[in-house]
């Protein structure tokens, strides 16, 4: 903030009022001068008639009454009068008495005085001639400018110093303290308010002009803010909705509503990791939708969607929610997978599930509202320990392909049946 | 009876001294008026008997008033009976209070109470005063007088006219306040306006100073070609203006005439030698005369019959003659050959008048 281009406000002001009152003073000195010089001029004439009026009458009579004495301290209190340089007074009986500045003698004189007698009219009993001193007109005036000026220089002085102490405290330090504010505003901040220390019962002028439009500024700034950030959070919902229902798309079949093929792949190894690594039992589930082909063809596609959606539907309703999941393998294949079960718990769930399959009805729309019957057969194994995802599935599409093979709407193993199990995948 | 009684009282411890008196001189004591003055003085005090201490106030009057508180302070039994002032410099208010609250007897002697202002504060002696017990002047106006008739007679003589056949005299009094140097010139100016041949040109004051009166003179003799006398209010001025006019290559007692008055020996060799032309004096016992009043008062004879504010004619103009027998008696201002016990009424119960002239010491 302090660089070299920096003035204060005060210290301009006060500049441009100084150079102004150096010019007014000068123009006055120039009056004055001349007024004085006047005056000057005025008084010593007077002064010569003073002298002429009171100094002569009062020589006649000394000098008649022969008082040397008295008549040379006269001359020198007239020498030692303003403005008067040399006094030079020349007796008719022949004596000369001077005073004053010697070097004058001879000077052009500005006044000369007959001393007439005391009683008579006419004659003369002597001559004063006057001199002035020449530089006595000069320092006056100089003198009288010099008196101006320090008088109007002092009070210029003061008041300069008046309008600075003024200026500081009513102008260059609100105005400091509200630009150091406006450099300190942090963004957090922003609406922090701006409140300037001013002296009690001050009438309202353009500082609280300034705050008072900052303070509007605060504001509109601050409700732009608030704006902004209503738009951003709804922004950002519809974003996280969009990449909901993107992830969504990415795991779960849309025509279902089971997780897919992609999710199923991913999700199964970690499940078998989880049940391995403490121990859990872990089954699955490998189902296949009879004649799904035949229903395709004689209903269409779309009766084949809806037995799709009602097989899923069947499978998410009866399953335990949040332990198991389905997902639609491929085609009309779905995949259980039922953690913390055992093999013969996963063959009741299956075999409830394929009592449920067997006991719904799907209403093809298309043709005259005939219900399509629907049967499924099931493959059922229970993990062993150090199978692979791979291993598993394939033994269960093995035991699916026997159910089919064995009449379809079946589950295989059958409940009571023991499978042996297999020694490798 | 009673008088007689009163005498022998008086006369009883005069085998001791009859009293002590104090002169306060309001001169200088190497100025030869004033120190004549005190030898005179001194001279009558011891022909009387009389215990006599002179102190000089050296013309300052401060210094008088001074003199006088310290005589007024002094234990009772040392002050002296009586004081002898002159009321020289307006003094004579001042110290007739102050010697009067002491209890001394007060004599005015050379100069009285004279001013209208002066005598409201004073009134008259014996009265306000009660110790003030009179004064003693000399008639200043004969000096001014007897010099100046003596002068224009000397410029008559000579033919001192000028073109226009009158004789111009030039006058340098003393100063424009004391009595007796006004009264002088006063006697100047009377016996000038008796004179219809002489016209005073212009009368000055020198302040009683050869030097002033010297300068001054240059001016008046530059002023006035035709002026031959002068009149001098002193013999100090008079050979001020002498000088002045040896200065213009003139000769004071062939081509001009001065008058003076004092008793001053250059005075008395300048009239024996004819310089001066007129020269008055002898004033300067009227202190020795004061002694004789003060012992007459003293031993009962008041001089109140006579008046107790005296002014006298004791001034005498001075021929050749007399300057020489003066020079030849007082010359060293002793005064011891005159024996004052003759002027006094107390000792000469014959005596009906005081005689104060000095004409008759000359005799």
């Amino acid at each position: 903030m302090h660089d070299s281009t920096f003035r204060p406000l005060a210290v301009s002001l006060i500049r441009k009022t100084f150079v102004l009152a150096a010019v007014c003073a000068l123009l006055i000195s120039a009056l004055q001068a001349g007024v004085v010089y006047r005056q000057a001029q005025e008084r010593f004439d007077l002064a010569l008639r003073d002298i002429a009026q009171t100094s002569v009458p009062l020589l006649s009579v000394s000098i008649w009454d022969i008082e040397p004495e008295t008549v040379r301290r006269q001359v020198q209190m007239l020498a030692e009068r303003q403005r008067i340089g040399y006094v030079r007074l020349a007796v008719g009986t022949g004596q000369v008495f001077e005073a004053g500045n010697l070097a004058l003698r001879g000077a052009k004189t500005a006044g000369n005085f007959p001393i007439p007698y005391p009683q008579r009219a006419e004659g003369s009993i002597g001559t004063l001639e006057i001199t002035a001193e020449p530089g006595a007109l000069y320092r006056e005036v100089m003198l009288s400018i010099a008196g101006v000026l320090a008088g109007y220089g002092t009070l210029t002085l003061l008041i300069c110093g008046l309008i600075v102490v003024l200026l500081r405290r009513d102008l260059q330090q609100p105005l400091r303290y509200i630009a150091d504010f406006v450099t300190a505003l942090q963004p957090e901040r922003l609406t922090a308010p701006l409140r300037v220390e001013r002296p009690a019962q001050h009438r309202r002028d353009e500082i609280d002009l300034v705050v008072e439009g900052f303070k509007t500024l605060q504001e509109g700034i601050s409700d732009h803010i608030v704006n902004l950030d209503r738009l951003v959070a709804e922004r950002t919902a519809q974003l996280e909705s969009a990449l909901e229902s993107i992830q969504q798309l990415s795991i779960v079949d849309p025509l279902t509503g089971c997780f897919n093929r992609r999710l199923f792949n991913e999700r199964l190894p970690r499940e078998i990791e989880r049940a391995a690594r403490y121990g859990r039992p872990l089954s699955v589930i490998f189902s296949d939708i009879d004649y799904f082909k035949r229903i395709n063809d004689r209903f269409g596609h779309l009766s084949g969607d809806e037995v799709l959606r009602k097989v899923a539907l069947i499978y998410l309703e009866d399953l335990r929610v949040g332990v198991d999941w389905v997902a639609r393998y491929g085609g009309e294949e779905f995949v259980i997978v039922l953690p913390e079960t055992q093999l013969a718990s996963a063959q009741a769930t299956a075999e409830r599930l394929r009592c449920d399959i067997e006991a719904a009805t799907v209403i093809c729309e298309q043709c005259e509202r005939r219900a399509i019957r629907l049967t499924a057969s099931f493959g059922v194994v229970q993990h062993q320990p150090g199978e692979t995802p791979q291993a598993l599935l394939e033994r269960a599409d093995t035991l699916l392909y026997q159910a089919k093979a064995a009449g379809r709407n079946c589950v295989l193993p059958k409940v009571c049946e023991v499978i042996p199990a297999r020694s490798e995948a | 009876m009673i008088r007689l009684l009163a005498l022998l009282c008086c006369l009883a411890p005069l085998s001791a001294a009859a009293f002590s008196a104090v002169f306060i001189n309001p001169g200088k004591a190497d100025e030869v008026y004033w120190l004549t003055a005190a030898r005179a003085m001194e001279a009558a005090a011891k022909s009387l008997d009389v215990r006599l201490e002179v102190r000089f106030a050296e013309r300052d009057h401060l210094r008088t008033l001074e003199i006088a508180r310290e005589i007024a302070a002094r234990p009772a039994g040392q002050r002296p009976d009586y004081a002898i002032v002159s009321n020289d410099y307006a003094t004579g208010p001042e110290l007739l209070r102050l010697l009067d609250a002491a209890g001394i007897g007060i004599f005015l002697a050379y100069s009285g109470i004279s001013s209208n202002a002066e005598r409201q504060v004073t009134g008259k002696p014996r009265e306000r005063y009660r110790k003030w017990i009179g004064s003693l002047e000399p008639r200043a106006e004969d000096a001014g007088y007897l010099t100046a008739q003596a002068l224009i007679q000397k410029g008559r003589q000579n033919k001192g006219q000028g073109l226009d056949g009158k004789l111009h005299l030039l006058a340098l009094s003393g100063d424009r306040s004391t009595p007796s140097s006004l009264r002088r010139s006063e006697g100047m100016r009377r016996a000038a306006s008796e004179a219809r041949d002489v016209t005073l040109d212009q009368e000055v004051y020198a302040d009683w100073n050869r030097d002033k009166a010297a300068e001054k003179s240059d001016w008046l003799f530059e002023r006035y070609p035709a002026a031959r006398l002068v009149w001098a209010g002193n013999d100090l001025m008079a050979f001020g203006a002498m000088q002045s006019w040896e200065k213009r290559a003139g000769q004071p007692g062939r081509d001009a005439w001065f008058s003076a008055i004092n008793t001053s020996g250059e005075a008395m060799e300048a009239v024996r030698s004819g310089r001066l032309a007129a020269l008055a004096g002898g004033h300067f016992i009227a202190g020795a005369w004061a002694l004789v009043l003060i012992y007459d008062y003293a031993h009962g004879y008041d001089f109140a019959d006579e008046g107790i504010e005296l002014e006298r004619p004791m001034f005498t103009l001075f021929s050749a003659d007399d300057a020489g027998r003066f020079v030849a008696r007082f010359g060293d201002l002793r005064f011891d050959g005159v024996d004052f016990r003759r002027f006094s009424k107390a000792l000469n119960p014959k005596l009906k008048h005081y005689d104060f002239s000095f004409q008759q010491l000359l005799r």
